[in-house]
């Protein structure tokens, strides 16, 4: 370990303040930069659902300055002021694709959770050995759910979920879901188990708990960060998962990704409608985006151990 | 074109008081079956036609989910002489087609709603988007999952679905209702038909019909500009495929009101197989020799003429026009030609089907309305004559062959509803009141995603009675009906899996127009490519079908 | 990987060698047959009346799911009954285990099935047998190639993904003022669906004629800016759009990793006298290793399966250059309903993605080793 020699301390009393001030401009330069690069697009996204035709094709860009804005796109589908408490087939459309959307999403990311979290923890604390296969190759059979392209597994499943009488059911959905987002919530967990030190759970045995005791109690609540990170992460791909909806669902189970991609047709394109279906769709998930922000923040395993 | 002599008897206007009475009295009469009351009918007819074109108004906004209601209920009469109200109480339908822009199956289940109340019956809707639907159809027949009794098909795919018979027959009651002598001439049999029976309520008539900018061609600047640079001929809407290029070329840097104007617009990006209906344009005045009834394949044979002069020599023409156009073209699809680009102002002459004549007026997302014209697709100077290997200069001048590509919408009943008399005849019920006479006179004039489809269409004071402007449905409902009853005209054929042999092509043709391989080796390639498909798919039994499409 | 060390698990080995006795141990495995029996009776049962061979069946293949549960549970039971401590720990596992053999068993066999075949949906034939030939139409296919070649630039440019991600997390992870509305708003690409991104953006914002990120080129000197005319131009723009989607997903993975770091040690640093890039490059930077990999992996996966964007703006082109394997699978399978041979394309596609991240898994493993 170096001592710090005298003079340098004293040529640091001047300067640091004129290097952290820049070094401060710098990163809140570099942090706006990188906001407007975020939000221009969904900025752009949402004024476009107030906008005729004429405004979009010619690009406008500022509302009231550029543009007169319209309710458009949000009476196409029965959501402007007028249209709200009349009848509207495209509106009804819209509530059960959005209920649906709900459920199977919510659904399938924390049956993702629960059991993701459960086989991550194992596998953080334990070794297991089955046949040839041990931790690293059990996961990577996790991981391999996440390789193969969905479209060839549109026939299959057809096959199965027939078979067993899951076409066109949430439930059907949420499975399915699942499926896709497990490996992701069992990677991500993993990385958070290991980052808790085992001496946690040893204290634990010695209080007299058991191993799920242990893990319920102490682990779990320490692990926070990392659900919900996996959470948002798999809320986010179920709610625009858009593939296999299209395919095995009819009328019971129909969810929104659908319904944004009609927008387009042999008519053209309806940019409000698209735009403002967008909107909507991406709405529920900043909520629940800035909702959890908080539990990504920790502040809960610094200086574990003691 | 034909001419329908129509009583129009009301010169004042009816309101819906009367209109409705009107109806009701001739309906009643008609069920009990009085001889006097036909021409009461008639009277009721021709008001309700007119009364229900003025839901909400021609340029009056985009109808709502309330307005196809009541266009629903209005046309009910034909369903109410053929069934009992309440007739259907406890039975389920389920339709499967297009949510297209919020149009399709929105606007049927806004018809269906009065019809829904007046039979008992309820409907359950399965929408898909576009991209969609093919896979989708394809899919659930191959895994035996139809669950859907109604279904909305486009013609081309009559060869999966009827071919394999889950289709159900139209019975003759049927046939009456939606009155299916009506249809124009090359959307009648063999159109809509498998083995001889019909399966087919037809909804929508499709065919490419060549859009221009009157503004451009009647433009002095240009005009002068054109002489200049030595050219003989006057400056105008070009009437052949050559002319088209020269133009294009032309056009190249000129302006016109200080905006840039280009020439003709190719759509070169694919659009899941529909893009090649728009090298089939620039092609059929090559290939369709009047003297032949095959264009794309040998009748005898199935062996493919993508490859030969008269395709070659439109591929060759894309290649070539695309320097003058727009610097983007390689990234547009139809989609982007037809509403980014034309509609908003961008290029002067495009193909498409009669979607942006209906759209350039009635809807908002068009800037042209005022300027737009419409003709038959251009001709050609010489057409090859694949028999002789030549090419051939007809006596009777360019030859024009318009391109009858996709034939159009339909409504299909599945054979599932067969074994329970009630639901055969609600499911036949329910597609009858969709393909309805007078409903589809309100779907071909206000934006739907159909086009024109019967003779009855082509009434042209009915036309602007409803609002439209004479000169401009003149032009439009011509360049139509010229298209759907000329002699030469080029007819999809309905065998199963066309739409793969579009998709193998698009692929290969993208290469060609971004110039990574010549236009003959690149047809070649499609040919190949052709060759294995119907190989896949059963040589022998395409030759069959190939033949019974086109009426061989 | 973690064990529980000798000494905790000795203890834990005590109490269980405690727990299960004999009658455990025979009720569990008792119950284990039973639960496996009543699972092979209803598959048989339901097989023999799929295939008509006997009258009595159930109408769907329900009763199978719902035996294969009872079986889970009376395995998970078993295993605690029977191996006790041991027991409960495989008792952590068994559900995920479980749940995706049953949902993927099957459609994987059917898959490679499938990929055996010459069947084309529309093909009047039907299915038939193709053994290999699918394998060799394959390696003959230049589109398919072409796609590889370009998956090649797709995922090397992850790289650069990873350090604008890497760069976001310090930021957000330092002390800096109104941290929450900057983490929410960089969350906000990954949210947008892909539909709504290659629309919104790719046609719209990108447009060339009066989208805002042409008129800005306009304004920067670029006469033509024709984003997806050009091949290079294009692969940027789609990998452009791309990343703009998932540099959050990265973004919050190594952010919750550095929240996880535990602050000593880079205090320990500073102490030391190092400055920021030097705490970086020899501590934040090896901590972060195992997550970084982790993250790079997921993000490798979901690129090579970069499929929505392309088609939806480019349809692979110019020509092909933004083809990815993905799409052009799509193509096969939906457009041409040619399922055989889009199901071989795909799981040769898998195959050479299994063998790929197993190599990149075995040298980051062994790098990680050097550098911690």
């Amino acid at each position: 370990m170096t001592v710090l020699a005298p003079a340098p301390h004293r040529k640091r009393r001047t300067a640091p303040r004129a290097r952290w001030a820049a070094g401060r401009v710098l990163i809140y330069a570099a942090l706006a930069f990188w906001a407007f690069v975020c939000l221009f697009p969904i900025y752009w996204t949402v004024t476009t659902s107030f906008k005729s035709a004429v405004d979009v094709t010619q690009g406008h860009l500022i509302p009231w300055v550029d543009f007169q804005p319209d309710w458009k796109g949000f009476r196409s589908l029965g959501l402007s002021p007028d249209t709200i408490l009349q009848t509207s087939t495209a509106r009804a459309e819209f509530t059960s694709r959005f209920t649906n959307s709900v459920l199977a999403s919510v659904g399938a990311s924390l049956l993702a959770l629960v059991l993701g979290s459960l086989a991550a923890y194992g596998l953080s604390r334990f070794r297991y050995k089955f046949a040839w296969m041990r931790n690293d190759d059990i996961l990577f059979f996790f991981m391999s759910q996440l390789i193969l392209p969905p479209v060839v597994l549109a026939l299959p499943f057809l096959v199965l979920y027939k078979a067993l009488a899951l076409l066109d059911t949430t439930f059907g959905l949420i499975l399915l879901y699942t499926l896709t987002v497990l490996p992701i919530v069992i990677w991500i967990m993993r990385d958070q188990f290991n980052s808790i030190p085992i001496e946690l759970d040893e204290a634990a045995f010695v209080d007299g708990l058991s191993v799920w005791g242990a893990f319920l109690r102490i682990i779990l609540p320490l692990a926070v960060p990392g659900m919900a990170a996996a959470f948002i992460l798999s809320l986010v791909l179920c709610w625009n998962e858009y593939f296999f909806a299209a395919l095995l669902t009819s009328t019971d189970a129909k969810t929104l990704p659908v319904m944004v991609a009609s927008q387009t047709g042999s008519q053209g394109i309806n940019w409000w409608s698209m735009a403002a279906l967008s909107t909507a769709a991406i709405a529920p998930l900043v909520l629940v985006g800035i909702f959890l922000e908080r539990y990504i923040v920790s502040g809960l395993t610094t200086g574990a151990g003691k | 074109m034909n001419q329908q002599e129509h009583d129009q008897h009301s010169l004042t206007r009816p309101n819906r008081r009367t209109v409705l009475k009107g109806a009701a009295s001739a309906a009643a009469l008609g069920t009990t079956g009085a001889l006097g009351a036909f021409s009461n009918i008639a009277l009721a007819q021709g008001n309700l036609r007119a009364q229900i074109l003025q839901i909400p108004g021609i340029g009056k906004g985009a109808p709502t989910d309330a307005d196809w209601q009541k266009v629903g209920e209005l046309c009910l009469g034909p369903t109410k002489a053929n069934v009992k109200e309440g007739e259907f109480k406890g039975v389920e339908l389920s339709f499967m087609g297009l949510n297209n822009q919020n149009l399709h199956n929105l606007l049927f289940r806004g018809f269906l709603k009065p019809w829904e109340a007046y039979t008992g019956a309820k409907i359950s809707w399965i929408d898909l988007a576009q991209a969609d639907y093919n896979p989708r159809l394809q899919q659930a027949i191959a895994t035996g999952t139809v669950d859907f009794d109604i279904l909305e098909m486009g013609a081309p795919f009559e060869g999966d679905v009827c071919g394999k018979g889950l289709a159900s027959e139209m019975p003759d009651w049927v046939k009456k209702q939606v009155d299916i002598d009506d249809y124009v001439d090359y959307l009648k049999p063999p159109v809509g038909t498998w083995n001889g029976k019909t399966y087919r309520i037809t909804i929508d008539g499709d065919c490419h019909n060549f859009n221009y900018r009157t503004d451009v061609f009647s433009d002095a600047t240009l005009a002068k500009a054109w002489k200049d640079a030595g050219n003989a001929s006057e400056w105008g809407v070009p009437k052949t495929w050559q002319q088209v290029q020269a133009v294009t070329k032309f056009l190249k840097g000129k302006k016109i009101k200080g905006k840039d104007v280009y020439g003709y617009l190719d759509a070169p990006k694919p659009w899941g197989g529909f893009g090649f209906y728009f090298l089939g344009s620039r092609a059929t005045a090559y290939a369709k020799h009047p003297d032949d009834k095959a264009w794309l394949f040998d009748v005898d044979t199935m062996k493919p003429r993508i490859n030969n002069p008269a395709w070659v020599r439109a591929i060759q023409d894309v290649v070539d026009a695309l320097p003058s156009e727009p610097a983007d073209q390689l990234n547009a699809d139809p989609n982007t030609t037809g509403f980014q680009q034309f509609l908003a102002g961008i290029g002067s002459m495009i193909p498409w089907w009669g979607d942006i004549g209906q759209v350039a007026k009635a809807s908002d997302t068009s800037v042209i309305g005022d300027v737009v014209g419409f003709d038959i697709l251009p001709g050609s100077d010489d057409v090859y004559n694949a028999k002789t290997g030549k090419w051939d200069k007809l006596a009777s001048g360019p030859n024009h062959a318009p391109n009858c590509a996709y034939l159009g919408w339909g409504i299909y009943v599945m054979a599932r509803v067969n074994g329970d008399e009630k639901k055969h005849k609600a499911a036949w019920s329910a597609a009858a009141h969709v393909g309805g006479k007078d409903l589809s006179l309100w779907t071909v004039m206000y934006p739907s995603g159909f086009q024109v489809h019967r003779t009855s269409h082509s009434n042209i004071d009915e036309w602007v009675a409803a609002g439209y402007d004479r000169k401009y449905i003149t032009s439009y409902l011509n360049s139509q009906f010229s298209s759907y009853n000329h002699p030469n005209r080029a007819v999809e054929p309905r065998i199963p899996g066309i739409f793969q042999y579009y998709s193998i092509a698009e692929d290969e043709l993208t290469k060609i127009f971004a110039g990574k391989v010549d236009a003959q080796t690149g047809a070649n390639n499609i040919a190949a490519a052709w060759e294995k498909l119907t190989d896949q798919i059963g040589r022998e039994k395409q030759i069959g079908l190939y033949k019974a499409s086109l009426g061989v | 990987m973690q064990d529980s060390s000798p000494v905790a698990a000795g203890r834990q080995d005590n109490v269980a060698s405690k727990r299960t006795t004999p009658t455990h141990r025979t009720f569990g495995r008792g119950f284990l047959i039973l639960a496996s029996l009543v699972l092979v009776a209803v598959l048989l049962a339901q097989i023999l009346h799929a295939t008509g061979t006997i009258d009595t069946g159930f109408a769907d293949w329900r009763p199978v799911l719902y035996a294969y549960l009872f079986w889970s549970i009376a395995l998970g039971v078993e295993q605690v009954m029977v191996r006790g401590q041991r027991g409960l720990r495989a008792l952590f596992l068994l559900p995920a285990v479980l749940f995706t053999l049953a949902v993927v068993i099957f459609p994987t066999l059917f898959g490679f099935y499938i990929a055996s075949l010459d069947w084309n949906l529309s093909s009047l034939e039907g299915p038939h047998f193709n053994g290999l030939n699918n394998l060799i139409a394959l390696f003959q296919d230049d589109y398919y190639w072409n796609a590889l070649g370009n998956m090649v630039f797709y995922t090397v440019s992850v790289l650069g993904e990873y350090v604008i991600a890497f760069g976001l997390a310090l930021l957000l992870n330092a002390e800096i003022r109104g941290r929450k509305f900057f983490r929410v708003v960089f969350l906000l690409p990954m949210m947008l669906s892909p539909v709504a991104v290659s629309w919104m953006i790719g046609k719209s914002l990108l447009e060339y004629r009066f989208g805002p990120v042409a008129t800005l080129a306009r304004d920067l000197g670029w006469d033509n800016p024709a984003f997806f005319a050009h091949p290079w131009i294009a692969r940027f723009s789609i990998d452009a759009m791309d990343a703009w989607v998932w540099i959050p997903f990265v973004m919050i993975i190594l952010l919750a990793g550095l929240q996880a770091m535990p602050k000593e040690v880079l205090e320990a640093a500073k102490v030391d006298g190092a400055n920021g890039w030097q705490s970086f490059r020899h501590v934040t930077f090896p901590i972060m290793l195992p997550v970084s990999i982790t993250v790079l992996i997921i993000r490798i996966i979901f690129k090579l399966k970069l499929a929505d964007i392309v088609i939806n703006v480019t349809a692979g082109g110019p020509g092909g250059a933004t083809d990815t394997v993905s799409s052009f699978i799509y193509r096969v399978y939906r457009d041409r309903s040619n399922v055989g041979y889009g199901t071989g394309l795909a799981i040769f596609y898998l195959l050479l993605i299994v063998v790929f991240l197993m190599v990149l898994l075995r040298l980051s493993s062994r790098w990680a080793q050097k550098v911690a």
